[in-house]
């Protein structure tokens, strides 16, 4: 039995399906268990959480969390199915400490709002920036310009009429 | 007695960052009562590119993600886009392909010593270890054209078949840097500065770290047996002898040692690949569209511009240099990702730096971030 087989054996309710994310073991999970199932793979030895991915699929946005033990060697896939207008999952970093900049990144690239994050704001790029640049509705038109206030504080406006600019 | 804590700036421009990155330091007299990273500075926007190229034309750029190492990033991405066509490869191409990221594994491991060394006040290794570097490049130069971004590693193969003389030149460097790492060993590993400075600096342990996201050798220098070449292991390492190296005390000497003892195991590498490289095809023929010339200094390696993988995900990592390097590519079966996301080793190693001096002093944290090995393009993208 893989590791997303005894999920579902586990957590029959929270489960709703079991597939393969290319030679790994995928279980979408329910988004309102999301915290409930983290619990339950840490339990399982799951005590590696290499990479949070959020994927817009335009009618809704994806979020899979590839997970890795060290005691066992075993990989597990784990994916939430969000709605895209409003994008809302519970936060996993009371679980394990390297989300916190992996959901900050998945919430300033991808516009995911991680509930229950400790300080959710934008890491890569500065805060004030308009739109989320991995959506696929992003407005890739609208240059931003990103410019440095008295307190060393990003100030982010589209006009760039006073930045010295190549012609 | 109370006293007021200061905020203090450090960086993006500072020469202990190695490059642009901003720690904002909340200190109560010489001593870190709070750490906060900033980063972005060098924010390309790589995975949004990623949707936009073709899947051929997004390997140059994988080459400045970790631009001290890269062609491990480009053998990452090629690996997941294998992984999700089910591309085969040819044995030779997968020696070649081993023998290069090897080869950078040292480079990666000498400009790693050489900062560090420099961050310290110790400017005489980092001379050392770009002399030695150097000469890596040059091999590069000769196999790809390019010293630092490569673009050599395609779907289904290599670029290029190695050049005349490639091997022993390569020798020669195996030679030379056998003999240079006992001197670079006696130099700097006894140095009572040296050990005051790493010692019990910096210590995290086997659980926090995992917890943390850390990988490669700065987890390994927490006493975790890890190393994904052999725990999965990928291309044709599960032919080749070598042993992942682990220390067990969880500070910054321990993560420096790691590191100087894996140069010795890359080198050992080195030197199998070269006693087993096979003859053949450096390129899966199916996918070799080049005009036969006839002249053997030709370009022997194409791939289709226009390639289409079924539709699918996957998440394909390897062990890189500084830790876990792993992609994952979306298809819609089209000829652009849906979606490409990176997995960087340094963004992740990154976030337990906090965790690790609070409680030091500033020379301190210089010490144990330079232990960590990040490179900026790689924590940005």
């Amino acid at each position: 039995m893989n590791p997303a087989e005894e999920l579902k054996y586990l957590l029959p309710n929270s489960v709703v399906s079991v597939g393969v994310q290319t030679n790994k073991p995928l279980a979408v999970i329910r988004k309102e268990d999301l915290l409930k199932v983290a619990e339950k793979v840490k339990e399982m030895g799951f005590d590696n959480l290499s990479v949070i991915t959020g994927v817009d699929r335009v009618d809704r946005i994806e979020v899979i969390y590839n997970l890795f033990s060290y005691r066992k060697k075993q990989n597990l896939a784990l994916k939430v199915v969000l709605e895209h207008r409003s994008p809302e999952v519970d936060s996993v970093t009371s679980i394990w400490k390297v989300a916190d900049w992996l959901e900050r990144e998945t919430y300033d690239l991808v516009g995911v709002k991680f509930n229950g994050h400790p300080d959710l704001k934008r890491i890569l790029l500065p805060e004030g920036w308009v739109g989320h640049p991995l959506r696929k509705d992003y407005d890739m038109s609208t240059e931003q310009f990103v410019t440095i206030g008295e307190d060393g504080e990003d100030i982010v406006s589209t006009d760039g009429s006073n930045l010295l600019r190549r012609k | 007695m109370e006293t007021e804590t200061l905020l203090l700036n450090m960086g993006p421009v500072h020469p202990s960052t190695h490059g642009v990155l901003r720690f904002k330091l909340r200190m109560d007299g010489e001593i870190i009562r709070d750490c906060q990273i900033v980063i972005g500075y060098l924010h390309r926007g790589t995975e949004k590119i990623g949707e936009m190229k073709t899947y051929l034309q997004f390997i140059p750029y994988t080459d400045r993600l970790d631009y001290i190492a890269a062609m491990p990033n480009n053998y990452a991405y090629v690996k997941a886009v294998e992984e999700l066509a089910g591309v085969e490869v040819p044995q030779r191409a997968e020696y070649i392909r081993v023998l290069v990221m090897e080869l950078n594994r040292i480079v990666n491991h000498l400009v790693f010593m050489g900062s560090l060394l420099l961050d310290l006040g110790a400017s005489t290794m980092i001379m050392y270890g770009f002399r030695e570097r150097e000469n890596a490049l040059q091999l590069y130069e000769s196999l790809c054209g390019a010293r630092m971004t490569f673009n050599y590693i395609r779907p289904g193969g290599v670029r290029e078949d190695l050049p005349d003389g490639f091997i022993p030149k390569l020798n020669e460097f195996i030679k030379d840097m056998e003999k240079r790492i006992v001197d670079y060993e006696e130099l700097v590993n006894g140095n009572e500065i040296f050990l005051m400075r790493m010692k019990n600096i910096g210590v995290i342990s086997a659980e926090e770290a995992i917890n943390y996201g850390m990988t490669g050798p700065s987890l390994r220098g927490s006493g975790v047996d890890y190393d994904i070449r052999k725990l999965e292991p990928y291309s044709i390492y599960q032919d080749l002898d070598f042993k992942a190296c682990m220390r067990r005390e969880g500070d910054s000497y321990a993560r420096y040692l790691v590191r100087v003892e894996e140069i010795r195991e890359s080198l050992h590498i080195l030197k199998q690949i070269v006693d087993k490289l096979p003859e053949g095809k450096t390129i899966n023929q199916r996918y070799n569209f080049a005009p036969n010339t006839g002249a053997p200094s030709a370009v022997t390696s194409y791939f289709p511009r226009i390639f289409t993988p079924t539709e699918g995900e996957v998440y394909s990592r390897i062990e890189a240099p500084k830790g876990e390097l792993g992609f994952f590519v979306a298809s819609d079966g089209t000829t652009k990702p849906y979606r490409v996301k990176i997995r960087s080793p340094s963004f992740c190693n990154l976030v337990a730096l906090p965790k690790m001096v609070v409680g030091l002093k500033i020379p301190d944290l210089i010490a144990a971030f330079g232990t960590i090995d990040i490179v900026l393009g790689d924590v940005d993208r």
